[in-house]
């Protein structure tokens, strides 16, 4: 099942009367698909050389977080904000109708560009989403991200010890480049959890009745950040919407059960 | 020089092992707490502070830590106003410093100008305005406030506070992260335009640059250690000053120091030893250094700058596990008899041009005898020796209050004494 790997080109587009640059990851060929990334940033993973083998895949990096241009963040004030700048994005790419793919923090950003604009996409697939918010199923987002490095891998994965998870957690090879991507990563966090501190809820839950393209909500069981007990609210409130749940998965789904996340993903996309 | 008696307001019967098992801060248990023995240890920084305005010092300082057990003071103005208030009772002329309210913590910056306004007018003009970013733990996880967003907040709380204290006709704010429609305190400070302005720090480039601009006062805190890391930032400092026309002025950096004065340096030693490894085992060394910096309150060019250095190069990274050589050695306390220490502070004072000093004398457990003792030690036998290291040169100290009056004085008599401060007690 391992796709090839994609060449990757980075595309940059000017937006918000050019006050904002953004930088966007294209693969493959095929019909458009946007993937937005998690909290600690874009990564080109294996999802998206699966991905890239069946669409053009753009995977937006969130603003602030594009190496060299931290500050970019200031020009997206609110979540409101962010909305309209990936909105104003996906015009600006020339993209009709792209599916989105968004996972963890980013399925929070896809779910309600998604409800707020019920045009913009043609399919939606969610992965563990953040976004909705009850009092006895915390998210702990704050505690992941100022607690300490080695509990991390607990928060995202059922299996740190998987190929995949190690990949992800794993430093650069080259001991010289370990400061840089300790310094991007943390502000990585910094730009996403701007929008999610210290509870990511912007009333969500109550703008997905609005979702109106079919929609695939899949979640680990074994999630330890967002827990699956959201899956079912996000498939009551998006009609006709898909709910898998998939076993032995933590939140990083495509890292702890790769073969099983693309099983789904694939079916749905193809369907 | 001036020299002010700073205080901490920890809860004093932490135990002794509290640091192995929790945070000092934001989960800090308050099942460790006995409501007596907290009611004790906040009055106790009050009557010692109290004690060091009677005693000589030339002011009294305190600052804001929300949620923490080594320094509860989740709102400083008030224990400030209460000192502010007894000193205007009691004739004493005496400087009152704020060393900050957490300006990018703040969701209401009006309040803290409207507070500052109302302590410097009841104090007769004799506030000292501390205008800290925040650290990390409180703004951004007892504050929520999203940790990239707490540089900008400051600023613009800052200006917001400036603004309000000078301007003649209400205004309207439409800020990033405030909007009023009528700005219009009540009152305003009685020091125009504004109080002595002092800024707490690091010492990044970033904020010395934005203080030598602004003409406020550079302060640092002795917590990583002056023989550690004085010599980087304070050179950076007077570099920095002397490239953008600034003069040399030793007022124009504040410092804070803890010591420890006793008889002989042993017996110094021997009394306070327990305490000062208390606060930083217990206190400071028991916040988790991923409290201090939530992602997104550093820039990433700073902390990979920071890891390329080797890591953190002060003490207070390492304060959990420091032993009392080590405190002593990186001079993080000063520890001794008085011409011991006062040896010491002389020598860094006049090292890295020190004009504002902040001494703090109660640490962690130590009770309220040991602290008076060591206040008076201090105001009478090293205060002395500190107060003539700069007469010398001639300095004025712009960043001092100009009190203006004592607050408790009705108007007449004010006039017709001529009186213009209230130091004659």
């Amino acid at each position: 099942m391992a796709a090839n790997a994609a060449v990757v080109r980075d595309e940059a587009v000017q937006i918000c009367d050019g006050r904002l640059n953004l930088h966007v990851k294209v693969a493959g060929e095929g019909s458009p698909l946007v993937f937005f990334h998690g909290l600690f940033g874009l990564a080109w993973e294996p999802l998206l050389d699966q991905l890239a083998g069946q669409h053009t895949v753009y995977a937006p990096e969130h603003p602030g977080t594009s190496p060299g241009d931290p500050r970019a963040i200031d020009e997206v004030r609110t979540f409101w904000e962010l909305m309209l700048v990936y909105e104003e994005l996906i015009r600006a790419l020339g993209l009709e109708r792209p599916v989105a793919v968004g996972a963890s923090y980013g399925g929070m950003v896809a779910a309600d560009l998604a409800a707020t604009f019920p045009l913009l996409f043609s399919r939606l697939v969610l992965l563990a989403p953040a976004g909705l918010w009850r009092d006895e199923a915390p998210i702990p987002v704050v505690e992941m991200v100022s607690g300490p490095p080695e509990r991390l891998p607990k928060y995202l994965f059922a299996h740190p010890e998987n190929p995949g998870a190690r990949a992800i957690m794993a430093p650069p090879a080259d001991p010289a480049l370990i400061p840089a991507a300790i310094a991007q990563q943390a502000w990585n966090i910094g730009c996403s959890t701007k929008f999610a501190w210290p509870i990511a809820d912007h009333g969500l839950g109550r703008r997905l009745h609005r979702v109106a393209v079919p929609a695939l909500v899949a979640w680990g069981r074994q999630d330890a950040l967002v827990p699956v007990a959201y899956a079912a609210e996000f498939g009551r409130s998006i009609a006709g919407s898909q709910v898998e749940i998939i076993d032995d998965c933590g939140h990083v789904m495509q890292a702890d059960q790769p073969e099983a996340v693309w099983a789904v993903v694939s079916k749905f996309l193809s369907a | 020089m001036k020299v002010s008696l700073f205080e901490q307001v920890p809860y004093r019967y932490i135990p002794e092992d509290f640091g192995e098992h929790y945070s000092s801060v934001v989960t800090a248990p308050y099942h460790v707490v006995d409501p007596a023995r907290m009611q004790e240890s906040l009055y106790s920084a009050y009557a010692e502070l109290m004690l060091g305005a009677r005693s000589g010092f030339d002011g009294i300082g305190v600052t804001e830590h929300s949620q923490s057990s080594y320094d509860i003071s989740p709102n400083p103005t008030l224990l400030a106003m209460a000192v502010a208030c007894a000193a205007q009772a009691e004739g004493l002329d005496i400087a009152i410093t704020i060393l900050g309210r957490s300006l990018g913590k703040t969701r209401e910056p009006l309040k803290i100008a409207e507070e500052y306004a109302l302590l410097d007018c009841m104090s007769g003009g004799r506030l000292i305005a501390g205008f800290p970013v925040g650290l990390s733990y409180d703004a951004n996880l007892n504050g929520a406030v999203p940790a990239i967003e707490t540089r900008e907040r400051a600023r613009e709380h800052r200006e917001l506070i400036l603004k309000a204290w000078s301007a003649s006709e209400p205004f309207p704010w439409n800020g990033k992260f405030d909007k009023y429609g009528q700005v219009n305190i009540w009152p305003r400070p009685v020091q125009q335009p504004h109080p002595p302005v002092w800024v707490p720090g690091g010492g990044t480039p970033g904020t010395l640059r934005d203080i030598l601009r602004n003409d406020y006062a550079f302060t640092y805190l002795s917590w990583d250690g002056p023989k550690l890391v004085g010599r980087g930032v304070f050179d950076r400092y007077w570099d920095m000053a002397e490239e953008m026309g600034r003069d040399r002025n030793p007022y124009r950096l504040a410092f804070l120091q803890v010591a420890a004065v006793a008889e002989t340096d042993e017996r110094a030693e021997k009394e306070y030893a327990s305490h000062l490894l208390s606060l930083y085992r217990n206190g400071l060394g028991a916040i988790p250094g991923t409290a201090m910096a939530v992602p997104g309150y550093v820039e990433p060019a700073a902390i990979e700058a920071m890891l390329r250095g080797g890591g953190p190069q002060g003490m207070l990274a390492r304060m959990r596990t420091a032993t009392y050589r080590d405190i002593i050695d990186a001079q993080v306390a000063i520890v001794g008899s008085p011409a011991t220490v006062a040896d010491q502070i002389e020598a860094f004072v006049r090292e890295f041009r020190i004009g504002n000093l902040l001494i703090m004398l109660q640490n962690g457990t130590m009770p309220r005898a040991l602290a008076e003792k060591n206040i008076s030690m201090f105001a009478e036998q090293v205060l002395p020796r500190l107060r003539p290291i700069w007469d010398d040169e001639g300095w004025v100290n712009h960043w001092w209050p100009q009190a203006q009056g004592k607050g408790n004085a009705r108007p007449t008599a004010s006039a017709a004494s001529g009186t213009t401060s209230g130091g004659e007690a």
